[in-house]
C-alpha cells in the first residue's frame, strides 16, 4: 500500500481526502441517519461523489493549461513572425494617408496568410482538439457534481432527462411513420 | 519643407472623420436587431417541430411547372438566400419564372439532440417534397441544396431519385478530405463523439469560433474599418448590417447529425467513396442519374471547391454540369456577380430542364 501510494503527489493526494471522507461518513453515518431523512441525507451520501469529481477534475485541469498555453503560444509566435515580415517589407511609420493604406493593406495581408497557415496545420488542430476535448472533461466533471446536487434536490439528472429527450425522439419518429403511411394510404383510396 | 516625422494633414482630416463617424454611426444607421431579414413575400405553408417549408409569393404571371425546393444549410438560416431585394436569390429565381419553396430548419434545442441525418433527410425534407409534389401536383421536383444542405440534399437523390428532376448542388460539402479549409482541419481533429455527449448540440458558439479564424484580421478589422468609413453610404450599411446580422444567428445542430456529419464527411469521407450509410440506407453518389448542376466558388474559404466538385464527377448522370465562379462562398448566392451571372445560368439551366 505504502508503495502505491509514492506513485505521484496527485495520487497521494486523491487517496487522502477519499480515505477521509470516506471515514468521516461511516463515522457520521448513524448519527445521520437517525437525525435527517430527505434530500440533506441523500446529499451527504453523494457528497463522496463531488469530492472525487473535484479530484479528478485536477488532472485535466493541468492537461487543459498545458493546451491553452500551447494555443495562446502558436497564437503569440505567429504574431511575432507576421510582425517581423511586416517591418521588414514595411520599415518606415506612415505619415500620410496613402501610406496608411498600403501599410494597412500588407499588415492585414500578412497578419491573415501567417494565420490561416497556422489555423490549417496539423500541430494547431491537433492541440486545439485536444484543448476542445480537456474542457469538455472539465464541463463533465462540473455536470457531474450539479448531478449529485439535482439528485438531492429530488429533480431529474442530465442522464434522465437524456432518457426523456431519447423516448421523445423514438415516438416522434413513429408518429411520423404512422402519418406517412396515412397520407400513402389515403392517395391510394383516392386513386 | 517637409520632414519625414511630418503628418500629412489630409491623414489627420481623414482620421478625424474616421472618428466622427464612429460617434455619428448610431444617429445614422439601424441596429441590426431592428433588421428585418424577411424580405420577399411567402406563406409558411408545412410546419413540422420546428421545421417550416416557405412558399414564395409569384412575381410573374407565368411559372415553370416544375417547383424549386431548396434545402438551406445546416449553418446560419436561410435568410441569405434572400437577403436584400437586389441581392436575393429567391426573388431572382422568382423574377425568372420559377416557382420557389425553402426549407427553414429552424432552431434546435436540446430536445433534438437525438435528430440524425435520416430525420432530417427521410424525415424532414422528405415530408417536405412530398407536400409540395401535392401541392403543386407533380411527380417531381427540382431540388437545390446549399453547404451542408447540399449534402443533405445529395443523400436525399440517391435515396429517392423518382421524386427529384434536376438537382442543383451549391458548393455542397462533400470530400470532406480534399477540403482544404480551416474549418476542415478542426473537424478531423474534433473529438465529437464527446462533444455530443457532454455539450449536447453542436453549440454556436463553436461555429462562431470557426468563423473568427476565417481570414480574422480582414474580417474582424479592415470590415468594420470599412463600415465605419462608408457610414453615409446607405446602400453599404443596409447590406452590411444584413449580413452581419444574419452572420450572427446561428442555430444549433442536433447532436446526432452533427456527430454523423464530422465523422461521416470530414474524419472517415465516407461519402465520396460510396460508404455512407442514412437510416441504414447506402448512399450511392453513382446511382444519381437525373440532370445536375455544382455550382463552386474559387474563392470559397468555407468549402473549398476541391471539397464540392468531386460531386459533378462522382455522380452517374449523363446530364452534368460544372460551373466555377470567381467569388466566395457568400458572393455565389448574394451578390451583384450572383445577379447577373450565376442565377442568370442557372434559370436557364433549369428552364431547359422544367
Amino acid at each position: 500500500m505504502k508503495n502505491e501510494l509514492k506513485k505521484t503527489p496527485l495520487d497521494y493526494y486523491k487517496h487522502l481526502s477519499l480515505f477521509w471522507t470516506d471515514l468521516i461518513y461511516l463515522m457520521s453515518s448513524k448519527p445521520q441517519a437517525l437525525s435527517s431523512v430527505g434530500p440533506m441525507r441523500n446529499f451527504a451520501t453523494n457528497s463522496k461523489k463531488i469530492a472525487t469529481e473535484l479530484i479528478d477534475s485536477n488532472e485535466d485541469l493541468v492537461e487543459f493549461n498545458k493546451r491553452l498555453m500551447e494555443y495562446y503560444q502558436q497564437l503569440s509566435d505567429t504574431w511575432t513572425e507576421a510582425q517581423k515580415k511586416v517591418n521588414s517589407k514595411m520599415p518606415k511609420i506612415p505619415n500620410d494617408s496613402e501610406q496608411f493604406d498600403s501599410y494597412k493593406r500588407v499588415w492585414i495581408d500578412i497578419f491573415d496568410n501567417d494565420f490561416t497557415d497556422l489555423f490549417d496545420s496539423k500541430k494547431f488542430g491537433e492541440n486545439y482538439g485536444k484543448l476542445i476535448s480537456s474542457e469538455l472533461e472539465l464541463s463533465k466533471h462540473w455536470e457531474n457534481m450539479v448531478n449529485v446536487m439535482l439528485q438531492s434536490a429530488n429533480l431529474p439528472n442530465k442522464k434522465e432527462i437524456d432518457e426523456v429527450y431519447q423516448e421523445l425522439h423514438a415516438l416522434r419518429k413513429r408518429i411520423s411513420k404512422v402519418e406517412t403511411e396515412l397520407r400513402v394510404e389515403k392517395k391510394r383510396i383516392k386513386k | 519643407m517637409k520632414t519625414e516625422n511630418e503628418i500629412d494633414p489630409k491623414f489627420v482630416e481623414e482620421f478625424l472623420k474616421f472618428s466622427r463617424n464612429v460617434i455619428e454611426a448610431p444617429k445614422m444607421v439601424s441596429a441590426p436587431d431592428e433588421i428585418n431579414l424577411e424580405v420577399t413575400p411567402h406563406d409558411v405553408v408545412y410546419t413540422e417541430d420546428k421545421v417550416r417549408l416557405l412558399h414564395y409569393k409569384p412575381l410573374t404571371t407565368k411559372q415553370s411547372k416544375i417547383p424549386l425546393v431548396i434545402a438551406y444549410a445546416l449553418i446560419n438560416r436561410y435568410h441569405i438566400l434572400d437577403i436584400h431585394p437586389k441581392k436575393s436569390w429567391v426573388r431572382n429565381l422568382l423574377e425568372q419564372g420559377i416557382d420557389v419553396y425553402m426549407v427553414d430548419w429552424g432552431t434546435p434545442t436540446k430536445m433534438d439532440k437525438y435528430l440524425d441525418f435520416d430525420d432530417y433527410v427521410n424525415g424532414y425534407l422528405d415530408h417536405c417534397i412530398e407536400f409540395v409534389k401535392d401541392e403543386a401536383s407533380v411527380d417531381q421536383i427540382s431540388l437545390q441544396g446549399y453547404c451542408t444542405g447540399g449534402t443533405l440534399a445529395t443523400a436525399y437523390i440517391s435515396l429517392h431519385p423518382e421524386k427529384v428532376k434536376n438537382f442543383v448542388a451549391t458548393a455542397p460539402v462533400i470530400d470532406g478530405w480534399r477540403d482544404t479549409t480551416v474549418i476542415s482541419n478542426l473537424a478531423k481533429h474534433l473529438d465529437v463523439d464527446k462533444m455530443v455527449e457532454i455539450v449536447g448540440n453542436m453549440p454556436p458558439e463553436f461555429m462562431y469560433y470557426c468563423f473568427s479564424i476565417l481570414k480574422p484580421f480582414e474580417q474582424g478589422i479592415e470590415k468594420y474599418i470599412n463600415f465605419f468609413r462608408n457610414i453615409d453610404n446607405e446602400n453599404f450599411v443596409d447590406n452590411f448590417l444584413r449580413i452581419e446580422k444574419w452572420l450572427s444567428d446561428t442555430p444549433p445542430i442536433p447532436g446526432a447529425l452533427f456527430k454523423q456529419w464530422i465523422k461521416d464527411i470530414y474524419q472517415d469521407n465516407l461519402l465520396i467513396q460510396d460508404k455512407m450509410y442514412v437510416g441504414g440506407k447506402h448512399i450511392s453518389l453513382k446511382k444519381i442519374k437525373m440532370p445536375i448542376i455544382t455550382q463552386v466558388a474559387v474563392g470559397d474559404h468555407l468549402v473549398s471547391p476541391e471539397c464540392s466538385m468531386p460531386l459533378h464527377y462522382a455522380v452517374g448522370s449523363e446530364d452534368k454540369t460544372l460551373r466555377v465562379y470567381p467569388t466566395g462562398h457568400v458572393g455565389m448566392i448574394a451578390s451583384s456577380l450572383s445577379q447577373k451571372k450565376v442565377l442568370p445560368e442557372l434559370g436557364q439551366w433549369l428552364k431547359e430542364r422544367s
